[in-house]
């Protein structure tokens, strides 16, 4: 019989934490009316703040494993962790009041959320390939039903098909590539497949396997030419639930690239540098020019995005520690802007109005001075224009490019970043210098306008000071 | 004697098949979530083949949670499925089409 | 050519088969069919390849539920079979080019060249006393006790998800409500009412 000790279970506190706290809201949930559905969301906010908590108490510089070297805990998952966890608190306060006007204000969202946010916890901490497929998969199947959570919607239903079919197919690509990996290496552990792959020399066939999981790779962190689910599912979706989609789960397709390519397949390096390299200038060109043609503003921030998993890209291909620290830099730094710039399209919003259409943001200077200011620190974070997050951001990946000795790459990623800052400006001039249609003011509840206020300083905030969040992703990835 | 090509041969040409059926089912949504179906099966037989050749049990492992998990998608995809034909009255790929852009 | 060689690839050619007749019929349920032939001849070949417990579970779950779902769902829906019809030819050769250009890259990598049998040779049979099923509880339960867990988890999430997606409770139709029928009192049901006697007439 097969010698078993019992696992140390310290180390995944947290998520067992989250996974009780979501069975409780899920049973909780199903004694409420629509209106004590509030007791819902503070419910599952206690269960972000109290997993938040029991996160920070036990954090370590130590790298730990456990449940048989499955389960990985080290400084880079206790960061993006707590990433997780912030960007998911601010998603359900934004969507809070936007789900109650549309009649979807259910119990199912939170539970669905909360379990996408065990699934990214379950990635981020993956140190196999089955916990990596196991988490991705808890992570999508939370997000196509969210996704379809409109019900009386026929283009949320499209979105959630098209999203729900191509996510499948990535997932079938993914695993066929791990297949062929296992087949060669002998082991789904990432640890041990690091040492076979150091020892023996690589041939075609590890890079046929490698192909396979790129794919699968790309398609979800929606790189092109695997980027066509990504406008219409942020177009389709509800507001709330595209910026539960924009936000955390990029941290964890980050952290799914991490996994794979360095701790695992750290060996190929060569071979997976160059594709990368396609992917990436690929994402950053199609994004940035197909996002000048839009006239939605969700479209646009769906180019957008795509324009941005090509730069996150670009500081992982380099291959170095500092390479690497950018990229999760980056990462960070474009959560916290696609929350903001998400939440600000809620905060127009009101029943029966989506506010997704460009013109919808005329002359908000006219209407509310305070917000337009916060959505040009947004617009102008994400086009990189100094002294904004972004620009550091963008910098710290083009310092690590040009330091691998891809000066070509930096130049290319500069050109499509100048290029890209044309349609941010353009809301920009549409806010500041277009006459208002209509003139009203936002209404939207207390809690929501000091969030979203405190979202757009702190981009302000951090990008006056960047020095601190930058040495922690450099402290904290693994080298 | 199978030997381990054999195996991993049937694997990709079921792997293919399914590539095809996504590509000329461009009218059937049912259709295409078997052709994701067939995808899986092809990913099973590869790992059941390793595992088989190189003696190693986990591989089985994995396909157990393959299974797992393409149970429950196939209720979620076709739960969705059920969602768009009450809303679009169809299940047509080619009218899927209301976003542009 | 021993038996094992001709019993695999006539199944091998029934799994073939069924697969091509899957994406290429036009009935949804004759697809569903031919999927669940396809299904089973998969489970004997794993049978050969001595992996019984998933070979089973591959029938019982697949074909005892997954397939059974997807036949509930297309006869649910009313779907127009014949305007699906339209359009196969259009795509025919794109997608036969791309399945045969990407069929024949894949059997060069992982054909006899680097996966035949004198490169790994085939493992001894196990004895009569070997027992799949406890090899893979021995593990399962063990090493991957985090990750059948998380499975556990997903498999909530797909009938929370399921639920919710299509779960309605429509306003006009008639259902039985038992716990409303046990809690009902005398008085919600009869009234008494007083009136005087009337004359007859």
């Amino acid at each position: 019989m097969i010698n078993f000790q019992l696992p140390d279970f310290s180390p995944a506190l947290p998520e067992m934490f989250l996974l009780g706290m979501t069975c409780i809201v899920l049973i909780v949930d199903l004694f409420l009316n629509d209106r004590t559905r509030l007791v819902t969301y503070f419910l599952a906010q206690v269960a972000l703040l109290g997993t938040l908590m029991i996160t920070l108490n036990t954090v370590s510089l130590d790298v730990q494993t456990t449940f048989s070297g499955v389960f990985i805990r080290d400084p880079m998952s206790d960061v993006l962790k707590i990433a997780v966890y912030t960007a998911a608190f601010v998603t359900f306060l934004y969507a809070k009041d936007y789900l109650r006007d549309r009649g979807i204000l259910k119990g199912e969202f939170y539970v669905l959320g909360l379990f996408g946010v065990l699934g990214m916890m379950v990635l981020i901490s993956a140190h196999n390939f089955l916990t990596v497929y196991l988490g991705l998969e808890l992570l999508s199947l939370s997000m196509y039903a969210m996704v379809a959570l409109q019900r009386d919607s026929a283009v949320a239903s499209e979105a959630a098909m098209k999203y729900f079919i191509l996510g499948a197919i990535a997932s079938g690509m993914l695993l066929y590539g791990m297949s062929i990996i296992y087949g060669i290496t002998g082991s789904l552990d990432l640890s041990e497949m690091a040492a076979q792959i150091s020892t023996q020399k690589s041939h075609i066939l590890m890079a046929f396997g490698l192909v396979f999981m790129i794919v699968g790779i790309a398609f979800k962190l929606g790189a092109v030419p695997f980027h066509m689910w990504l406008p219409d599912v942020y177009h389709g979706a509800p507001t709330a639930v595209t910026l539960y989609i924009a936000s955390a789960p990029k941290i964890a397709a980050f952290a799914m690239l991490m996994r794979l390519l360095i701790d695992g397949l750290y060996g190929m390096h060569e071979q997976w540098q160059g594709i990368l390299i396609i992917l990436a200038v690929l994402s950053m060109g199609v994004g940035n020019i197909l996002a000048i043609a839009q006239t939605n503003i969700k479209r646009m921030l769906a180019y957008s995005t795509i324009s941005h998993v090509g730069f996150l890209i670009l500081g992982a291909l380099t291959g170095t520690q500092n390479g690497f620290a950018a990229s999760m830099f980056y990462t960070l730094s474009y959560v916290l802007m696609a929350l903001g710039g998400f939440g600000m399209i809620i905060l127009m919003s009101r029943k029966g109005f989506e506010a997704d259409k460009l013109e919808d943001y005329k002359g908000l200077n006219q209407r509310s001075p305070w917000y337009a200011l916060m959505m040009l620190i947004l617009m102008f974070s994400m086009a990189g224009v100094p002294p904004f997050l972004g620009f550091w951001a963008k910098l710290a990946v083009l310092e690590e490019v040009v330091a691998a000795g891809h000066v070509w790459l930096a130049i290319v990623g500069v050109i499509f970043s100048i290029i890209g800052a044309f349609y941010y400006i353009r809301v920009v001039k549409l806010m500041y210098f277009d006459k208002a249609d209509v003139s009203e003011p936002l209404s939207s509840s207390l809690d929501m306008r000091l969030m979203i206020s405190l979202n757009s300083l702190a981009v302000l905030f951090l990008g006056i000071f960047p020095s601190g969040m930058l040495n922690m992703c450099l402290l904290s990835v693994p080298g | 004697m199978i030997a381990l090509s054999d195996v991993l041969i049937l694997a990709a040409i079921l792997f293919c098949l399914s590539v095809a059926g996504i590509f000329i089912n461009r009218k059937n949504v049912i259709i295409l979530l078997m052709a994701v179906e067939l995808m899986l099966l092809a990913v099973n037989m590869n790992f059941i083949a390793f595992s088989y050749f190189l003696g190693d049990i986990a591989g089985q492992v994995f396909v157990f949670f393959i299974m797992t998990v393409a149970a429950a998608e196939a209720a979620i995809g076709l739960a969705i499925l059920v969602v768009l034909f009450r809303n679009k009255r169809t299940i047509n790929v080619d009218d899927l089409d209301s976003m542009k852009g | 050519m021993g038996t094992e060689k001709i019993i695999f690839y006539i199944f091998a050619f029934i799994v073939v088969f069924g697969a091509t007749m899957v994406i290429s019929v036009r009935n949804p349920v004759k697809a569903a069919l031919y999927l669940v032939l396809t299904f089973f001849a998969s489970a004997a070949i794993w049978l050969l390849l001595e992996a019984e417990f998933l070979a089973i579970v591959l029938v019982l779950v697949y074909v005892g539920a997954v397939m059974v779902l997807f036949v509930f769902v297309v006869m649910m829906l009313d779907i127009n079979v014949a305007r699906l019809k339209e359009g196969f030819i259009r795509y025919l050769p794109l997608g036969i080019g791309v399945a045969v250009l990407m069929a024949v890259m894949m059997i060069m990598v992982v054909g006899p060249e680097y996966f035949g049998l004198d490169k790994i040779a085939a493992p001894e049979r196990h004895g009569a006393d070997y027992n799949n099923i406890r090899e893979i509880g021995g593990i399962l339960y063990t090493v991957y006790v985090y990750p059948f867990e998380i499975a556990a988890v997903i498999l909530l999430v797909a009938i929370v998800a399921a639920i919710v997606l299509t779960l309605r409770r429509r306003p006009n139709t008639r259902q039985q409500r038992p716990e409303e029928q046990i809690a009902v009192k005398r008085g919600e049901r009869v009234r008494m009412v007083k009136m005087s006697a009337e004359e007859r007439k």
